[in-house]
C-alpha cells in the first residue's frame, strides 16, 4: 500500500470503530464481572438439540458436559426438567444476567424443576458436595 | 493476526483477573462484533443481546483459549452464529426473506468483511503504538480532504515544509508495526 492508500485505510479503520454504539462496549466491559473463577464450566454438548427448528410444544432436550457429571435438561412449555448424572444431592440456581432467579433442590436421583422458563440468556450453577459447576450461557 | 503478540499478553493478564486488559479487548474487538451485527441487519436492543451473549461466552472461554490469535475468528463466527439464530426466531413469528443466507454455510461476503475487519484491527493497533506527535498529524490528515497544511502548521507547530517527511516517516513506521505487517502482507492489491 502506498501512503494515500494507507492512510484511507487507516482512516476507514478508525470511522469504523467510532460508529459502534457506546452500550455494545461497556456491556462487554461489564461481563467481565461475570467471570467464574471458582466453578467448573459445563459445555452444551454438540448433540443437545438447542436452536433446532421445534414446534412450541415440542420437547427439546440440552446436555451439559463437565468433567465428572453432566447435567441434561429437557426444556418444556413452562419449565426445565433436568438430571444430574451420576445421581448427586445438591442445589441448582438458574441465573440470567441480572443475578439468580430461580433456584432448587436436586433430589437423590439427581432430578430437579427450575422454573418459570428463562427468556433470554442463561446459565444454570450447581453446588452438589464438594462440586461447583456451572453450565456455559444458552438462550432457548 | 496471526502472531499478535499484544492480544497473547492481553488474553493472559484478563485470565489472571486483569480488568483493564479485558476492557482492551473489548475495545479493540466491539468494532468487528458490531460491524457482523450490522451485516445481518441486527440493531438496537438486538445487536445489545447479542454482544452480551458473545462477550460472555468470550469471559468464559478466556481460561481455554489456546491461540489467542485465532481470537477475531472465533468472535466472528459466535456473533454471526447468534444473529443468524435470532433472524430465525423471527422467521417463525413472520415472514422473513432469505436475503442474508440464513440457510447457507458459505458465505464469501462475510469472509471479505471479517478480513476487512482483521486488517482494520490491526491498522487500530498500529495507529495506537505510533507517538504522539504522528497520532496528532495523521487524524488530522484523515479528513477528507484533508486540512491544509498551513492550518496542521499551526495546530501542531510543525513547519509547513517538514509535515510531508514527518507524514511519510510516521506511515513508514505505521506499516512497519509486526501486527499490520501480516495482514497487509497477507493481501497485496
Amino acid at each position: 500500500m502506498n501512503d494515500d492508500e494507507i492512510l484511507a485505510a487507516l482512516a476507514a479503520a478508525r470511522h469504523s470503530a467510532s460508529d459502534v454504539p457506546e452500550r455494545i462496549r461497556e456491556i462487554g466491559r461489564s461481563a467481565f464481572a461475570w467471570r467464574t473463577v471458582d466453578a467448573e464450566l459445563a459445555a452444551l454438548t454438540p448433540d443437545s438439540a438447542v436452536g433446532a427448528r421445534a414446534e412450541p410444544a415440542a420437547v427439546r432436550a440440552l446436555t451439559f458436559a463437565a468433567r465428572d457429571l453432566t447435567i441434561e435438561v429437557e426444556v418444556t412449555d413452562d419449565a426445565l426438567h433436568g438430571q444430574v448424572v451420576p445421581p448427586r444431592r445438591g442445589e441448582i440456581e438458574l441465573r440470567d444476567r441480572s443475578g439468580v432467579v430461580a433456584v432448587a433442590q436436586v433430589d437423590d436421583v439427581g432430578w430437579f424443576v427450575l422454573g418459570p422458563l428463562p427468556r433470554g440468556m442463561f446459565r444454570l450453577h450447581l453446588h452438589a458436595g464438594d462440586a461447583v459447576v456451572v453450565t456455559e450461557w444458552i438462550t432457548i | 493476526m496471526r502472531d499478535d503478540p499484544t492480544v497473547v499478553g492481553l488474553v493472559e493478564l484478563a485470565r489472571h483477573g486483569d480488568a483493564q486488559a479485558w476492557d482492551d479487548l473489548v475495545a479493540r474487538y466491539a468494532p468487528l462484533v458490531w460491524a457482523i451485527c450490522r451485516r445481518y441487519g441486527v440493531g438496537g436492543a438486538d445487536a445489545e443481546d447479542v454482544a452480551a451473549c458473545v462477550w460472555l461466552r468470550l469471559v468464559e472461554r478466556l481460561d481455554t483459549i489456546r491461540e489467542p490469535a485465532a481470537l477475531p475468528g472465533w468472535l466472528a463466527t459466535t456473533v454471526r452464529r447468534e444473529c443468524l439464530a435470532l433472524l430465525r426466531s423471527r422467521r417463525r413469528q413472520v415472514l422473513v426473506g432469505d436475503e442474508f443466507g440464513l440457510d447457507t454455510v458459505d458465505d464469501p461476503a462475510f469472509e471479505d468483511l471479517l478480513l476487512t475487519q482483521e486488517r482494520h484491527i490491526a491498522l487500530r493497533a498500529a495507529f495506537d503504538n505510533l507517538p504522539e506527535h504522528c497520532r496528532r498529524l495523521l487524524t488530522l490528515l484523515f479528513d477528507d480532504p484533508p486540512a491544509p497544511y498551513a492550518e496542521i502548521s499551526s495546530s501542531t507547530g510543525t513547519p509547513v515544509g517538514a509535515i510531508g517527511p514527518t507524514r511519510r516517516r510516521c506511515l513508514d513506521k505505521l506499516r512497519s508495526d509486526p501486527a499490520l505487517a501480516a495482514v497487509a502482507g497477507a493481501e497485496q492489491p
